[in-house]
């Protein structure tokens, strides 16, 4: 007497027709908070380490300079200013700010923030001549761009 | 003649969609880079027209930090192997209002002068400048009743909490100047 049917054999597959969804999220995410990464990095850098660090709330007023040592072997050891896209002469600045500026809405423009990314073996020397032709091109706000350490 | 049209539902096959989707997501997580901007502020000073206008700050009003071309430290005349220590200073000589004689009138008054030599590596320089800003920022948070960390967290953009931190810097100035370096 066996009445038993056939087990009807189920599928038993996950939906994948969210997953296209979800990674659209993320890539959206991910186009809308990026910046795209400048042509080269034209130096390299390590930053130094603080606590007491602060993150500004207008992301756009940032404009960056670097300073560090020259990838490239062929143009010296010495530590060399640059944009992101070029190596700046410290009498390029004054121009360099006005520049960025020009680039911020106008009601913005005198609130622009140099991120300063210098290497931590760097002189001061260097980061003081920066510092006075920034104050001569009027863009007084600095960030030191720093790591967080935990205390 | 009997045509029977199937009526088959057509659907485009979304299968591989996934697949496109992550291979521009793969593309934009390599391409780009999060703008990482976070570091210690500072509003440098205005550039000086002539040298009349600089201001003769009283000596009791002047908390002096010195670094030299071989990273020692001089703070108030005192030489000092390492930082430690001197966030404390900082905050007693800021919030001193006139109790001890050598030290600050009212916060108001008091500046700290961090000075270095053209020779002084950066890395110190923002060790420094780091412990200077932790008394103050130390100084602010106790105002309103914050540990550090909330205080630096506050948003600025939240109005209830830019009132705190509003609130926190009232007639406390963050006089922290850098002097021109000395060869």
């Amino acid at each position: 007497m066996k009445t038993y049917s056939k087990k009807p054999t189920r599928k038993a597959e996950i939906s994948t027709s969210a997953l296209p969804d979800i990674i659209f999220l993320l890539l959206f995410f991910f186009m809308v908070s990026a910046t795209i990464k400048p042509n080269e990095q034209l130096l390299e850098y390590e930053n130094p380490n603080a606590h007491n660090i602060v993150r500004p709330d207008k992301k756009f007023l940032i404009k960056e300079l670097t300073v560090g040592l020259p990838k490239m072997g062929n143009i010296g050891q010495t530590p060399r200013i640059s944009d992101g896209k070029r190596y700046l002469e410290i009498i390029d600045i004054p121009q360099w700010v006005s520049m960025s500026k020009a680039t911020l809405p106008e009601n913005y423009q005198d609130q622009m923030i140099v991120l300063l990314k210098a290497d931590m073996t760097i002189d001061m020397g260097l980061v003081a001549d920066i510092q006075e032709k920034l104050r001569e091109a009027d863009a007084r706000k600095i960030i030191y761009r720093t790591n967080t350490t935990e205390e | 003649m009997k045509i029977r049209k199937q009526k088959a539902n057509q659907e485009v096959n979304t299968g591989s969609m996934a697949d496109i989707a992550f291979l521009l997501l793969i593309f934009f997580l390599v391409a780009t880079t999060l703008l990482q901007e976070q570091g210690l502020d500072l509003h440098l000073p205005q550039k000086k027209e002539n040298n009349s206008t600089s201001t003769q700050i009283e000596k009791r009003n002047l908390f002096k930090v010195l670094i030299n071309s071989r990273q020692e430290i001089l703070v108030e005349g005192e030489y000092r192997k390492n930082t430690s220590g001197l966030k404390d200073e900082v905050k007693a000589f800021v919030l001193n209002n006139g109790k001890k004689g050598h030290l600050s009138e009212n916060p108001k008054k008091a500046t700290v002068s961090l000075k270095t030599n053209r020779g002084t590596k950066y890395a110190t320089f923002i060790e420094v400048l780091d412990e200077l800003k932790g008394a103050y920022y130390e100084i602010y948070a106790e105002n309103i009743g914050l540990t550090k960390e909330e205080f630096l967290n506050l948003k600025q953009n939240d109005p209830k909490q830019y009132m705190l931190y509003l609130k926190s810097k009232k007639d406390i100035p963050m006089n922290i100047s850098i002097a021109e370096p000395t060869l």
